[in-house]
């Protein structure tokens, strides 16, 4: 099983995985240009990410560790999921009774998202967990697990 | 009452931007139009400093997998809660998709997020089926007037008039006999067309179904 982690996390330092750490990556911002779907199929007009994009859509689990900002993700990382679009097919199916575009690949990583960060209310936490979940959805990741971060070192505890 | 605008989009102070497009309608019949500056062209520090001397913030923006573009969150990141009350928030979204539920999970936040900065909410306004307005603007007439109704109201009122939110924001989901035809047409094959033309323009029609990162 093949496991890669995004983080923005202090702290987190598991070995031999490989691990995107957006505080050490500058990953260039979208430009809305639609290279990826209609100049160069797939691939984004930044090579930044081509690594990146390699061992997540390879990867059978993608872990991340967010850091709650303004009660919701930062925008390093909305940036990275921004950067997500040359993953999918530009066309749209209307099979979910919704509008979503269609996968490019056959395969998505299932997701653990672990949060840090407080919240002022509990429909803050909703909040930001439900956007967290419609995301991954959409982009057709199968299970998805959403968490705060002590519930991540609980677990490692446990072991 | 001084009131700014904002363009999220990542495209900026462009012809092809259609937030850009909404915000010079939203200003087009207004007596005093109000500025606007474009997120994507100036720093996000230095545009913070500027905006505090105005009341209100209108957000003109994309709606990118289900929220803001990276660039307005790193924005939003620099506001600082106002110190006194009476300033004002509002957003006017608009998207690719058809319908507006897939705004709500934004709408969702950047109500929160008005009550976090201490600014009173105006709302969110938002528009589907948008992507195609700076290639096609004839045929959005009808979306760029009401947009510039919008603006001439909000001038008067100071909020968005109730009644043109809830044209922009039609449909809210696809109805069955909505999604029937839009699944005939994607049989057919006329739902790509637009994407086809694109694709061979560019000579990457053999290559759209490419995975390039297995
Ligand atoms: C990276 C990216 C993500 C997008 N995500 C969504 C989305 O989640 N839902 C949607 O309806 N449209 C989405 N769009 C479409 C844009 O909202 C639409 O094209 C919009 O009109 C662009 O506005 P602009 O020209 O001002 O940048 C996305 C576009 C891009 C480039």
């Amino acid at each position: 099983m093949k496991t890669v982690i995004i983080k923005e996390c202090d702290g987190i330092e598991i070995p031999d995985v490989y691990t995107f750490d957006l505080n050490k990556e500058a990953v260039k911002n979208c430009i809305g240009c639609w290279s990826c779907w209609w100049k160069t199929p797939g691939r984004c007009t930044f090579a930044d990410l081509n690594e990146f994009y390699h061992h997540y859509i390879t990867a059978d689990k993608a872990i991340y560790f967010a850091n709650v900002t303004k009660g919701f993700v930062s925008g390093n990382l909305k940036t990275l999921f921004d950067r997500m679009i040359p993953l999918y097919l530009p066309y749209t199916t209307y099979k979910t009774g919704e509008s979503m575009h269609v996968p490019r690949y056959e395969n998505y990583p299932d997701i653990e998202f672990y949060y840090e960060g407080n919240f002022e209310r509990t429909s803050s936490r909703q909040i930001f967990e439900d956007y967290i979940n419609r995301v991954f959805y959409q982009f057709y990741s199968k299970n998805i697990i959403i968490k705060p971060i002590r519930e991540f070192a609980d677990k490692g505890d446990s072991k | 009452m001084k009131t700014i605008i904002l363009n999220g989009s990542p495209k900026g102070k462009s012809k092809k931007s259609n937030s850009q497009i909404f915000a010079e309608k939203f200003i087009e019949k207004m007596e005093n139009p109000c500025e606007i500056k474009c997120i994507a062209n100036n720093s996000s520090e230095e545009l913070a400093h500027y905006i505090k001397d105005y009341d209100t913030i209108i957000f003109i923006l994309p709606l990118y997998i289900h929220a803001m573009p990276g660039i307005v969150m790193k924005f939003i990141e620099e506001l600082e809660p106002a110190t006194y009350e009476g300033k004002h928030i509002g957003f006017i979204v608009q998207a690719g998709f058809i319908e507006t539920a897939q705004h709500k999970y934004l709408e969702r936040y950047f109500e929160e997020l008005a009550r976090q900065l201490n600014y009173g909410y105006l709302g969110t306004v938002v528009k589907g089926e948008a992507a195609g307005i700076y290639m096609y603007p004839q045929m959005f007439k009808k979306v760029l007037k009401l947009i510039s109704n919008l603006g001439v109201a909000f001038e008067k009122t100071h909020a968005f008039d109730k009644e043109i939110v809830e044209r922009l924001a039609r449909p809210y989901e696809l109805s069955k006999l909505k999604l029937i035809i839009l699944r005939l047409i994607n049989k057919v094959g006329l739902g790509n067309i637009g994407w086809h033309k694109m694709l061979r323009k560019n000579n990457s029609m053999d290559k759209r179904l490419d995975r390039p990162f297995l």
